[in-house]
This record gives structure tokens, C-alpha cells and sequence, in this order.
């Protein structure tokens, strides 16, 4: 476990050292005091509003993050050379993985909650009031999307570069995010074959829109049974666990030469 | 390692880098390994770490199987082109690196002194490695490769780019880890080198060992190590 959490250490540091989230956190604080500020079609300031469109932004600026540290992680290590160092320590390549994993989604996560503290403190100020524990459900399956979205990414990062792997996943992701949830609509309208494929495809492509709380937070509705959040949280694992497993498969026997970023 | 070979796949047909290749370092030795550009001894040297299967053979660390990480425990590596994390400072770099080997507490404080000390950085430890020069950034790597004291370090051309200082301090602590009873297999064409630290010698080419043995028989007075290379070299093209 403590090579897992040192692999993990030299991702926070990084992170923290490149300024990345700052740049977020600053760019979010920024759009939150403007939506406060102006007045738009008339609603200006309104809070549900601005805490929609932060909360919005927090989904989006933690995918970002999300696909440009996961995917960078385990190319970076090839780039620089810092990988043969690195493995000629008595450090398994499923530690690695796992740590990177770890780190990234540690501070991503972080990063994330801060985004989250800042939108509803902002909405606070304006006389929203916060439903606590949805809010906190909310906060947890988040983390939860983290956590398989930097899988995915670390999963495509094992055997591609950092560009590559960034466009797949963000693809998969996007797709997972944008188009999953309507699969069903189409089911119903496509044909026997093209309805099996699609069908295939909803139960193959992660389910993003089940970890998504953000209307419940918005209109105060109540929260997720207890049952049910442990449940897709569960999913959330299995998915992440299947990820980090097909990684490790094509990562165990990975070789690596000199100054390579795919190897063979 | 016993009858390794490894060969990489090619457009124009698999590569043979290393072809049955037999070679056994005995503890204590200094053992430069040597050969032109292209003879696989970085290839040799990345199957003895684990970075690369051997397509054929086996290879064994302290009697372990190379694959396995414990295999890992008791050396230390020093990569041709060294680069390392450069948002750390060179006393975190070695904290962590400390961290890997599971050395904890005043154990782990000491040794990261004590390898700063032996690549003379210790000024220099609290800066980050970003600042450092080519020189002080090999010095750091190789204290890195050093931090668990281990009982084998591999160096792949430790002195490669190095300017004369950085080049004495290199044989210096080559010097010092003999004195210790630890075992040096290094490759390197700096053959003045080779020849001025080195108990034993082997040269590679085309994936195979093609002279081997101590440096006193292999090299007669009177010559020197670069007329026993080129003369080696040109044999070993010949018959292939």
C-alpha cells in the first residue's frame, strides 16, 4: 500500500506544482461573480440560476481535469524516461496503475469539491438555501464519475499517448454523457436489428446520467434512499474496477525502450 | 542470464537485439559491458530489469526471477538518458524514492542524507530539479539509484554527456561502491574509463558476447583497451 500511496504522492505534486486547478477554480469564481452581477432575459442574480450554471461548470471543468491528468499520467512517464527509473524500483506495474488512478482522482476530487464550495457558498450569499444531505449525495456520486472517468482514461493511456488516449476518452465519455440517456427514445423508434445494437451499446457504455444530482440539489427535492445510492455507487466501482483491470492487462507486458511513448 | 534472445517486431522483419545471450556477474566485481552502438546492451539491460521479456531464455536477479518486483529490491539503476521528476526538489525526489523501498522514519532520513552526501548535492537538495544542470540532474538520478543502498547497480552510460569533473566524480563513487563489497555492471564507451575501473570485461555485439574476462587477460601490457575493441569488433563482423 505505500508504494500505491508514494505513486500517488508524485501525482498530487505534480498536479498541485502545474496550477491547473487553480486556473479552474479562479476562471469558475470569475463566471459565478458575473452571473451575480449581470442581468440576463431578466434573472439576473437569480440564484437557482446561478447555481445551475456553476454546477453545470463544476461537472464540466472536473471532466476536463479528469481526462487531461488521467490521460497524461502513464505517457508522461514514457516521454520524459522516467519510467525506467521508476519500474527498475520493486514497484508492480498494477501498483502503478492504481496509484496513479489514486492521485489523479484524490485530487480531482478535491479540486472538485472546492468547485462545489465555491458555487453554493456564492448561491448561499444570495439567499439559496442548501438542501445538505442531497448535497452531499451529489458531492459522493461526482466523486464516483471521477473515479471512472480517470479509469477510462488511464485504460486507454496504458497503450496509446497522451492525445490519443485524451480524444478515445473523451469520445467514450461525452458519448456516456450525452447520448446514453437517450438510447432508449431511439430504441423505440429503430428497427429490430439497429434496437439490438443500440441496446447492446446502453448496457455496454457507462451510465454517467445515474450518478448526475444536480436538478435534485437545484429544486430541493429529497434525497436518494439510502439503498439506492449505495447501489449506484456500487456501479460506479464495478465500472471502475473493469477499467483499471483491462489497463493492467495491457500494461503488464508492455515493453519499453528507449525514449518510446507506445513501445510495442 | 542463460540463452536470452529478444527480438522486436519490424516492418521489414523481426529484429534480433540479443541472440542467446549467457552472461553471469560475480558479486564484487566492477563489470563493464561494452559494445558499439546497436550491440544490445541496453536491450540486455532492460530484460535484466523487467522492462523487457525475453522472447527465448531466462534471466535471474540474487537467484529471482527478473520479472519479479522483489527481484528489484537490492539494486539500483541508473538509465542512459536520466530525466526525473522535475517539479520535485532533489530531497523529495530521494523521500520518495525512499518511500518505494519501504524505508520508514530516521531509517529513510538518513539514507536520503546520506545518498545526497555521495553525489555531493547536498547544497543543492532543497532547489528544484528544474534548476538543475545536466551534471547535477545525473548526480541526483544516480543518488536516486543509490538510496537503497543496493548490493547491484546497473549504470547505462553514467558518464555519457558528463564534463570531466562530473566524469572523476562518476569513477569516484564507482570506486567507492567496489570498496564496499558492492557489485558495478555498467556499460560504457568511454573505454579510457572502462579500462581505469573495471575488474572484468565483456563486449557485446550483434546480441552477442563475443570477448569475455578480466580486464588484466584480456587487455596485454602494452595495449590498451580501444586496440583490443576495435580488434574484437572487426573479427566478430567478419564472421557474421
Amino acid at each position: 500500500m505505500i508504494r500505491i500511496l508514494t505513486v500517488a504522492r508524485v501525482v498530487w505534486l505534480d498536479v498541485i506544482r502545474r496550477k491547473d486547478v487553480y486556473v479552474l477554480l479562479i476562471l469558475l469564481a470569475i463566471l459565478l461573480l458575473a452571473l451575480v452581477s449581470m442581468n440576463l432575459f431578466g434573472f439576473g442574480g437569480a440564484t437557482a440560476y446561478v447555481a445551475d450554471i456553476g454546477l453545470l461548470m463544476s461537472w464540466l471543468f472536473a471532466w476536463v481535469l479528469s481526462l487531461s491528468i488521467g490521460c497524461r499520467l502513464l505517457p508522461q512517464e514514457e516521454s520524459r524516461g522516467t519510467i525506467f527509473a521508476l519500474l527498475a524500483k520493486p514497484v508492480t506495474r498494477l501498483e502503478l496503475i492504481v496509484g496513479k488512478w489514486l492521485g489523479a482522482c484524490s485530487v480531482v476530487g478535491l479540486a472538485t469539491v472546492c468547485f462545489y464550495a465555491l458555487v453554493f457558498g456564492v448561491s448561499m450569499l444570495r439567499g439559496w438555501s442548501l438542501p445538505i444531505v442531497v448535497a452531499l449525495q451529489a458531492v459522493a456520486l461526482h466523486a464516483g464519475v471521477i473515479g471512472m472517468i480517470v479509469a477510462i482514461a488511464i485504460m486507454f493511456s496504458t497503450r496509446l499517448n497522451s492525445d490519443a488516449s485524451a480524444t478515445l476518452a473523451g469520445a467514450l465519455t461525452a458519448t456516456s454523457f450525452l447520448v446514453v440517456p437517450r438510447i432508449p427514445e431511439f430504441v423505440a423508434q429503430a428497427g429490430q436489428l439497429r434496437g439490438g445494437i443500440l441496446l447492446f451499446l446502453y448496457n455496454l457504455l457507462p451510465h454517467f446520467e445515474i450518478f448526475d444530482l444536480r436538478m435534485r440539489v437545484l429544486h430541493g427535492y429529497a434525497a436518494v434512499p439510502a439503498g439506492t445510492f449505495a447501489l449506484v455507487l456500487g456501479y460506479g466501482v464495478l465500472v471502475t474496477t473493469i477499467c483499471l483491470a483491462i489497463g493492467w492487462a495491457a500494461y503488464r507486458h508492455k515493453r519499453f525502450t528507449r525514449g518510446s511513448l507506445s513501445g510495442y | 542470464m542463460r540463452g536470452v534472445t529478444v527480438s522486436f517486431p519490424s516492418p521489414g522483419g523481426a529484429v534480433m537485439a540479443l541472440s542467446g545471450l549467457d552472461l553471469t556477474v560475480e558479486p564484487g566485481q566492477v563489470f563493464g559491458f561494452l559494445g558499439p552502438n546497436g550491440a544490445g546492451k541496453t536491450t540486455a539491460m532492460h530484460v535484466l530489469l523487467g522492462f523487457i521479456d525475453a522472447t527465448a531464455g531466462e534471466a535471474r536477479l540474487f537467484g529471482h526471477d527478473v520479472r519479479e518486483s522483489i527481484a528489484r529490491q537490492r539494486i539500483g539503476y541508473l538509465p542512459e538518458h536520466p530525466d526525473t521528476y522535475r517539479f520535485l526538489t532533489g530531497r523529495e525526489l530521494l523521500d520518495l524514492t525512499a518511500r518505494l523501498f519501504k524505508l520508514r522514519g530516521a531509517a529513510r532520513r538518513r539514507r536520503v542524507e546520506e545518498s545526497l552526501a555521495t553525489v555531493g548535492l547536498y547544497e543543492a537538495a532543497s532547489r528544484r530539479i528544474a534548476t538543475y544542470s545536466r551534471g547535477m540532474m545525473q548526480r541526483i538520478c544516480l543518488a536516486q539509484a543509490l538510496i537503497n543502498d543496493p548490493d547491484l547497480v546497473i549504470l547505462d552510460e553514467p558518464t555519457g554527456g558528463l564534463d570531466p569533473m562530473g566524469r572523476m566524480d562518476i569513477r569516484r563513487i564507482i570506486g567507492e561502491l567496489r570498496d564496499r563489497g558492492k557489485t558495478v555492471f555498467f556499460s560504457s564507451h568511454e573505454l579510457s574509463e572502462v579500462e581505469l575501473v573495471c575488474d572484468t570485461i565483456a563486449i557485446l555485439c550483434h546480441g552477442r558476447i563475443v570477448a569475455q574476462g578480466p580486464a588484466a587477460s584480456l587487455v596485454a601490457p602494452g595495449e590498451h583497451l580501444e586496440q583490443v575493441f576495435m580488434k574484437v569488433i572487426a573479427e566478430a563482423e567478419v564472421a557474421t
